[in-house]
């Protein structure tokens, strides 16, 4: 109704969507723009229903709009919907809460709507009248006759699909009996001859069609297709070409399908089998119990003494302490190589290696390790029995017993040394103690660095001070130390530094030692200390190293070989 | 066009309404006569009567009102008082062979409602004798022969109107020529455009491939089936023709479980069927949520009966919505407000998983107890919102009904002004569609309603024009004063969803 065939007098430039067009306010343009020239401007089709009566009663509403310049309050009539009668807090109780996240759901209306038959009035009376012959126990609750007049239905249903249509007669009682299944629940059969002929009469009374209204759907008459009920047609899926090739593809398909299909049906079993073992293995567990707190009960009242252990006691081995294992290792005072990273599995074990938990491999693999290192750690001392080895870094030092791990301790413990001032400023300097001991929760180094619990990891690593107590013969008490400035005990060299004082470019702060951090010695320490400071992040991880205070770094950058301190008891105080 | 063309010949020769004072008795299908609506006569025409409760029933049309308003009414409403429009009389075959599904539609509404469960038989045979001879204009229409005055009188007066809009010879302003006059003219004429120009063959196959919307006239012109509607807190009386079970028509009032939406003629199965559902809101996932609504995505090959009785319930609503065909083809995007009780639906848009038009909305509707409200406008929102998230262009299936026309073009107009008044000097018609997710042809068409496409000094402008100006300012002060509702982009958690060649063919 819009496109209007009209005369043009004048060619015009076409619109072009793509084009900037001047945005201009009404003032800009000339007044009153030629009518027809904006006539000529493509009218466009929106598409609107043209048999819509109203729609040009909008367009008019508009145009009276927009000619008055004041808008016409637009107003199209609709029927009212109001305020219904019906009790709405009976029939919508408050059960939903609303979840954090957006709901995601699944369930269809029929998983939801509980029994699709619902009681018709007469029902209600019909069931109020039976009820009443029915003594107390034996009533027949709403529910299951709902459940009964359902299975009717379906039953019913699929038994004669077209009742409605060819006059079908109802079905029997016989009939419908044979029909039971799992639909219909054993409390409910008792009422069911009874209820059938209830049914039957509605049945009856509605020339055999069901007694739920149900949906028109096509029946492939002839009648269909101008039926205004007849809804929800299928969509005639256009048949797809048949080849081999498609039909290989389909059974490929299908076959994977169906694979996956009892997989994960497998699995679903093999999951059913182990909570199984698990319910009976608590079964027995309690069982166990049981019967010895009876044993325990009848030695009390006989009197017997001993044998707890045995009776009384869980003789299964405590599981295996896991991955820590190489604590053991570093307690031999061997430091052995550290656990790879990853394990390589030996080949022969590949059938069970999935039952193995990566955790058991990697302390297997590290126990060999360090079994090994230490095997040939005892060979070479064997071989030296007897002997003085006099070399420079001998591999095992030979009046010292190997220094055990528990021999090294954090020099600021709570009831030792009181920590220096923290290097690094912080507000909680002043308290460092009480941080540290705030400090032995998870936050590892990250956070540590600020409260100088761990070493930093920008520091090097030779500029880190270690403190380590040992007891020599005689049951001296050694502490070595590393990293640590050292007093100015030489007092009298301050004359011959002085003489050198000027000699290098560098400040003796800046002076560096060469160091081969490949050589055996370093590794050795290197790991030992590695080795402390898992331990010592296991017992209270933040807490590793208080010891290594950054200030004395700050103090002093000597030591920087990174060898062993000669024993030298020493006071940092 | 083409049966517009057709109606020029009875303009030719105008035939005079047939007036005079009619008795009760005299009263039939087809006469326009007075009824009192709402304390006012207005022109009506009965489509339909019944005797109901030993009562003579007229099933009347207002004139000028929408479909929506068409009731029945009790001859004391009637004002014989006045003359009444008698139907004109029969016009020659050739007439009707070239509007047979015009007279169809007459005759089909004349039917009683036992008759309508079987109203294919007669009208197929119609179809068919029609199509296979079309001269033989004598042999035609055996089965109407009983009422043809009535039936072809209804139809002729409906197409001598139109010819009188449309034999204007000189084209007017298209905003000029519409005074009161114009507009009855038109409304009626629009109602009489024959169906033929749209095949049933054509709808059909339409359907099956696309959309929901009809574009047939014999679709939908039905008499209204239920007569009041119950649902959630409301009572709400249905627009148009639902196909609910045929059973209902006989209830006075059907009730829908709000959030199943299953119906159920009598209150007692209703109230069985509330003490156990345990729906509490679309089943499916939420895809939006705010504290004002939530979206829910629900996909109607998964939830087949939800989203079929959602169908059902719209098209109560929407008169050109079709349920010929499955949901399978459909994602719907239920709007709801959450209380304790539950979510409580209160507009929806269907949308097709795969539109060959590049359609983003196939049906949208606001139920009646809710309209008014704004809450048309964020569903329109929404759907655009899913069409940026989508990288693609949407527009609404057509036909757009009254509201839906009216909800969209406000939703366009504040769009695209707002787009406009930030103060550039120029703009571009692609790039305000692609800002807005709106099709090219959305945009101009608003532009061009709004008067704001002009030519100017040699070129085309865009004209913000001072009532537009003005009707964005009132509108702000507007939302000042009750606050302003608005998706937010940022809380959809969504991502198209892909349907794969399988899903989309394996349907059954």
């Amino acid at each position: 109704m819009t496109q209007r065939v009209t005369g043009q007098r004048f060619r015009q430039r076409k619109l072009s969507t793509k084009q900037n067009l001047p945005v201009l306010r009404e003032n800009e343009v000339e007044k009153l723009p030629d009518d027809d020239a904006s006539r000529h401007i493509p009218k466009v089709e929106t598409g609107v229903e043209k048999g819509e009566e109203i729609v040009t009663v909008i367009s008019a509403a508009q145009a009276a709009a927009q000619g008055g310049g004041k808008a016409a309050h637009l107003y199209i009539p609709t029927p009212d919907a109001v305020a219904s009668k019906l009790q709405y807090e009976d029939l919508y109780p408050r059960h939903f809460t609303q979840p954090a996240t957006y709901i995601r759901f699944s369930s269809t209306v029929e998983d939801m709507i509980g029994c699709p038959y619902c009681m018709t009035a007469e029902d209600v009376a019909w069931l109020k009248k039976y009820n009443e012959k029915k003594s107390k126990g034996v009533q027949c609750s709403e529910d299951e006759f709902e459940q009964v007049m359902n299975f009717f239905e379906e039953a019913t249903q699929t038994k004669q699909p077209y009742a409605a249509v060819d006059n079908s007669p109802v079905l029997s009682y016989e009939d419908l009996e044979a029909e039971f299944d799992e639909t219909i629940s054993e409390p409910s059969r008792r009422f069911a001859k009874d209820i059938y002929q209830h049914w039957k009469d509605e049945r009856l009374r509605r020339g055999n069609r069901s007694l739920m209204p149900t949906l028109k759907f096509e029946t492939n008459l002839e009648t269909d297709d101008a039926d205004p009920y007849v809804c929800f047609r299928r969509r005639e899926v256009r048949q797809v070409r048949k080849t081999r090739g498609r039909d290989a593809q389909v059974t490929e398909k299908l076959k994977k399908l169906r694979k996956e299909l009892e997989e994960a049906r497998l699995l679903m079993s093999y999951v059913k089998r182990r909570e199984l073992l698990i319910r009976d293995q608590l079964a027995m567990d309690k069982l166990i119990f049981e019967q010895r707190s009876a044993v325990k009960e009848i030695k009390r009242k006989l009197s017997i003494k001993g044998d707890d252990e045995e009776l009384l006691i869980n003789q299964k081995p405590a599981p295996k302490p896991k991955p820590r294992v190489d604590m053991q290792a570093v307690q031999r005072g061997i430091p052995g190589m550290g656990p790879k990273p990853q394990v390589t599995r030996p080949d022969g074990r590949l059938v069970d290696s999935d039952m193995v938990s990566l955790d058991d491999q990697l302390a297997k693999k590290s126990e060999m390790i360090d079994g090994f290192i230490e095997e040939n750690l005892n060979k070479h001392q064997k071989w030296n029995v007897g002997w003085v080895d006099a070399t420079w870094r001998p591999i095992t030092p030979p009046l010292e017993q190997s220094a055990a791990k528990s021999d090294f301790r954090r020099v600021f413990t709570d009831s030792q040394l009181p920590t220096p001032p923290a290097s690094v400023s912080s507000e909680e300097a002043g308290d460092a103690m009480a941080v540290e001991r705030a400090n032995k929760q998870v936050e590892p180094r990250r956070s540590a660095r600020i409260r100088f619990a761990t070493p930093p990891d920008d520091v090097p690593y030779q500029d880190q001070s270690r403190f380590r107590r040992r007891t020599g013969r005689g049951g001296r008490v050694m502490i070595d130390r590393r990293g640590v400035k050292r007093q100015k005990l030489e007092a009298i060299d301050e004359r011959v530094a002085d003489r050198w004082k000027f000699a290098g470019d560098s400040s003796e702060d800046e002076q560096t030692y060469p160091v081969d951090w490949t050589d055996n010695l370093h590794i050795r320490y290197r790991i030992m200390i590695e080795r402390q400071g898992e331990k010592q992040h296991a017992q209270a991880t933040a807490a590793a190293a208080a010891a290594h205070n950054r200030r004395s770094i700050e103090n002093h950058n000597r030591s920087a070989s990174g060898h062993l301190m000669p024993p030298t008891p020493t006071n940092t105080g | 066009m083409a049966p517009r063309e057709n109606s020029h010949e009875p303009s030719g020769t105008p035939v005079p309404v047939e007036t005079g004072f009619a008795t009760l008795a005299q009263l039939r299908v087809g006469v326009k006569a007075f009824v009192e609506k709402d304390g006012e006569k207005r022109k009506a025409e009965i489509l339909m009567t019944q005797i109901r409760g030993g009562k003579p029933k007229f099933y009347v049309h207002y004139e000028d009102f929408n479909k929506r308003l068409d009731e029945w009414i009790g001859a004391e409403r009637i004002d014989l008082s006045k003359e009444v429009e008698w139907p004109a009389p029969e016009k020659p075959e050739k007439k009707k062979a070239g509007s047979s599904s015009k007279t169809d539609k007459a005759s089909q509404s004349k039917q009683s409602k036992s008759d309508q469960k079987n109203p294919k038989r007669s009208r197929s045979k119609l179809d068919r004798e029609i199509s296979a001879t079309p001269e033989a204009t004598s042999v035609n229409l055996p089965g109407k022969a009983p009422r043809p005055s009535k039936a072809s009188g209804k139809e002729n007066n409906e197409l001598l109107v139109t010819s009188e809009v449309t034999d204007g010879t000189t084209p007017k302003p298209e905003d000029e020529d519409m005074d009161v006059v114009d507009i009855q003219d038109a409304a009626a004429a629009a109602k009489a455009i024959p169906a033929h120009e749209y095949s049933r063959e054509d709808e059909i196959e339409k359907l099956r491939t696309s959309g929901s919307m009809t574009q047939n006239q014999t679709e939908i012109s039905r008499v209204r089936n239920l007569e009041k509607v119950q649902m959630g807190k409301y009572e709400i009386e249905p627009w148009y023709f639902s196909p609910y079970p045929i059973d209902f028509v006989d209830s006075e009032m059907v009730y829908i479980c709000e959030f199943c939406l299953s119906y159920y003629p009598e209150v007692t199965q209703f109230e069985r069927h509330r003490s156990k559902c345990t729906l509490l809101h679309p089943p499916g996932n939420e895809i939006y949520r705010d504290d004002y609504v939530s979206f829910f995505e629900i996909d109607g090959r998964r939830q087949r009966t939800w989203c079929r009785n959602l169908c059902l319930l719209s098209k109560l609503f929407l008169d050109h919505k079709t349920l010929y065909y499955d949901v399978d083809p459909f994602l719907f995007y239920c709007m709801c407000t959450r209380d304790e009780h539950g979510c409580h639906l209160v507009g929806y848009f269907s949308k097709e998983k795969e539109s060959a038009e590049g359609y983003n909305v196939a049906c949208i509707l606001t139920l009646p107890q809710y309209q008014r409200k704004g809450f048309g406008k964020l569903l329109i929102d929404f759907s655009y919102l899913l069409s940026k998230r989508e990288g693609k262009l949407g527009s609404p299936e057509k036909p757009l009904s009254d509201l839906g026309l009216l909800g969209y073009r406000a939703y366009w107009q504040e769009i695209i002004v707002d787009l406009l008044i930030d103060g550039r000097v120029e703009a571009n018609i692609e790039d305000l569609g692609a800002a807005t997710a709106m099709t090219t042809n959305d945009v101009l068409h608003t532009l061009q309603n709004l008067n704001m496409l002009r030519y100017s000094k040699n070129q085309h402008v865009i004209v913000l024009t001072d009532a537009v100006i003005e009707q964005r300012e009132r509108q702000k002060a507007k939302e000042k004063i009750k606050g302003k509702r608005s998706i937010d982009p940022d809380r959809l958690i969504w991502k198209p969803p892909v349907f794969s060649a399988a899903s989309r063919t394996w349907n059954w």
